[in-house]
């Protein structure tokens, strides 16, 4: 089945734009822990408002759908700040008691979410139709775009972080906030800051996943497996580690739910994970505690 | 009792401190005839049939969150405890429905089914702490949820099982069911307070300060984190084989992250630093659904919302308010004169 060219390529496609997916929502997840040691439990209801804010924008408002998907995060992110303010900033550097809360945020947010949305799931139109051949691989174009989108997140996260003050102060802080403190670096502006680029990348990756499968009020569920799952696997705040967690989780994915369905995935998912956690409990990247 | 207690006294097992140990059992036997006598009074109060259920619940929860509660006093807290309710619920319906086992097998099914998972997957887990053993037992949660929904052969897939026989023919009635719950309730909230008094709590309390200081001092760590995770996940197929038969119809919704996550919630609400805590916590959440009834979205987001400002206001719970009201009282007493 492998030696087909139809069917390798779907797995390599499928598997790209899932992993660029899978990386956008571990990336915010890992961020928060970085940067404030907070556990974000409700990861997963802010890629479902990014869902929703997409179905909105574009098969409600009817907005060009780049520019759609270029809003979402910031219709989520900048909102969610009041959140920040209710909720999180209680929670720095305090991450027994983050876990713990912000699982009651994630149970608050869902079922908010059944009230205001109800339970059944929407669609949301596909935007782009048609496929592209590369020799004997077929490519549908909306997975290209996915993956376009996402690689262009990525691209603009790793531009923050690495080559502008911004990122430089994240990065201070992320390795001892006193310190960085005390470096004149206010340290609650960069926790805003740290919160807005992960709600946004995963409010994003909720759009994106939102596209692909559908939208519903419980649709947060599998972003935040995925996004636990990938940091177990590269360690927890290690940026590179959810990189390569989210290209080896996308991958398996894609291989093992095209050739035997997605349970079959999600159980070899699983199992990888708990080999992990014998052998190296800190993660493929991450530094030993 | 005893063997339990007995187990890990391996090197000079000293007695312990008399005042302490006096002290912990008599606030916990008055904790348990306490809770016992309001069990007993809460069906009487209110009305009938219904009273009966709610109280039968209350039993499942108080087993379920006093059981977790010995995990959590380790510093481990579980957010699979309501998958291991599960499989002692499937175990034990299996038991009685196609091995045609009598009630106290299907138990006896559930219980071992549970333990024995608990005993083959925590040497594994537990060498995960914090942040890591939460995301590894919500992971498993999903899946073990994922299994119920899977083996249809066994579990019956998304349908789940129904036609599950009550005990037997006397306890089809709520009225003798409770008074088994009861029984069952006591039972093991007694075994958890018994232990968490006893040598073992207070390694179990040590652990849960510093692991690395527990051990340095002789404290078999992993022993004990395991030993606590199997006899909580005992009690937790224990209380599903219970429930199983109770409501003779189970499914993988009953066991799902949002089950295990109330029984967290049990604890943090009530307060996660004594056992009166989830069992506070058992009552509140069993009760406050009764009047919030017809608003069941509602009611979570209202859970969650306390879950937040628990823990960013009174980590100790309800249990902590009176530490709270105790220590505002003399800061104003102090202010005053």
């Amino acid at each position: 089945m492998l030696s087909n060219p139809v069917v390798l390529g779907q797995i390599v496609v499928n598997g790209l734009s899932l992993s660029s997916i899978y990386i956008l929502v571990a990336l915010g997840f890992t961020l928060l822990f970085g940067i404030m040691r907070v556990v974000n439990f409700a990861h997963g209801e802010f890629a479902m408002l990014g869902g929703f804010s997409l179905y909105y924008l574009y098969a409600v408002f009817k907005l060009p759908w780049l520019l759609a998907i270029a809003l979402v995060p910031f219709l989520v992110a900048l909102p969610a700040l009041l959140l920040e303010w209710l909720v999180f900033r209680w929670f720095y550097q305090k991450m027994f008691q983050s876990m713990i809360g912000l699982l009651g945020l994630n149970m608050a947010m869902i079922y908010t979410g059944l009230i205001v949305w109800d339970a059944f799931e929407r669609n949301i139109p596909a935007a782009f139709d048609g496929i592209v051949r590369f020799g004997g691989v077929i490519a549908p174009i909306d997975r290209l775009v996915t993956i376009g989108i996402s690689l262009l997140a990525l691209a603009g996260f790793y531009f923050l972080m690495v080559h502008t003050r911004w990122g430089l102060a994240m990065r201070a802080a992320a390795q001892d906030v006193d310190i960085a403190a005390t470096q004149g670096i206010d340290t609650r502006r960069i926790y805003k800051l740290a919160f807005v680029v992960a709600i946004g990348l995963a409010a994003l990756a909720g759009a994106l996943y939102g596209q692909i499968y559908a939208v519903s009020p419980f649709m947060g569920e599998r972003p935040l497996f995925v996004a636990f799952v990938v940091v177990i696997l590269g360690g927890m705040g290690s940026v590179s580690g959810a990189a390569l967690g989210g290209v080896l989780l996308g991958f398996t994915e894609s291989l093992l739910g095209t050739l035997y369905g997605g349970s079959v995935a999600a159980y070899a998912s699983f199992g990888v994970v708990v080999l992990l956690l014998i052998f190296r409990p800190w993660g493929l990247l991450g530094k030993p505690e | 009792m005893a063997s339990i207690a007995g187990t890990d006294m391996t090197s000079n097992a000293e007695a312990p401190p008399v005042v302490g140990s006096a002290r912990g059992s008599r606030g916990t036997l008055i904790a348990l005839s306490a809770v016992a006598l309001i069990l007993a009074v809460v069906p009487y109060v209110i009305d009938e049939r219904f009273g009966y259920h709610i109280a039968i619940m209350v039993c499942f929860a108080a087993i379920g969150a006093s059981s977790l509660h010995l995990i959590i006093r380790t510093g481990h807290v579980s957010l699979c405890h309501s998958a291991f309710v599960g499989v002692g619920a499937y175990a034990s319906a299996n038991a009685v429905m196609k091995l045609n086992l009598p009630f106290v097998g299907g138990l006896l099914a559930g219980t071992l089914a549970s333990a024995s998972l608990a005993l083959v997957i925590g040497p594994i887990i537990l060498r995960l702490t914090g942040k890591y053993f939460v995301l590894i037992t919500f992971l498993l949660g999903e899946i073990l949820r994922m299994v119920f929904v899977d083996w249809i052969a066994v579990t019956g897939g998304a349908n789940g099982m129904t036609g599950i026989p009550a005990p037997a023919p006397a306890f089809a009635d709520p009225k003798a069911f409770y008074i088994l719950a009861l029984a069952a309730a006591i039972f093991c909230i007694a075994v958890c307070a018994r232990i968490l008094s006893s040598e073992i709590g207070r390694f179990v309390n040590a652990i849960r300060e510093s692991e690395q200081l527990a051990e340095c001092v002789g404290v078999p760590v992993i022993r004990t984190k395991i030993m606590m995770f199997v006899i909580a996940c005992a009690f937790a197929g224990f209380a599903g084989s219970l429930l199983a038969h109770y409501g003779r119809y189970i499914s993988p919704p009953n066991f799902g992250p949002i089950e295990s996550l109330n029984l967290v919630i049990m604890n943090v609400i009530g307060g996660m630093n004594t056992l009166i805590g989830p069992l506070i916590g058992a009552f509140f959440l069993v009760l406050v659904p009764e009047l919030l009834r017809g608003y069941v979205q509602l009611q979570h987001v209202i859970f969650g919302i306390m879950l937040i400002v628990v823990m960013a206001f009174m980590p100790g719970g309800m249990a902590g308010l009176g530490d709270i009201l105790a220590s505002l009282t003399r800061r104003f007493g102090k202010r005053a004169s």
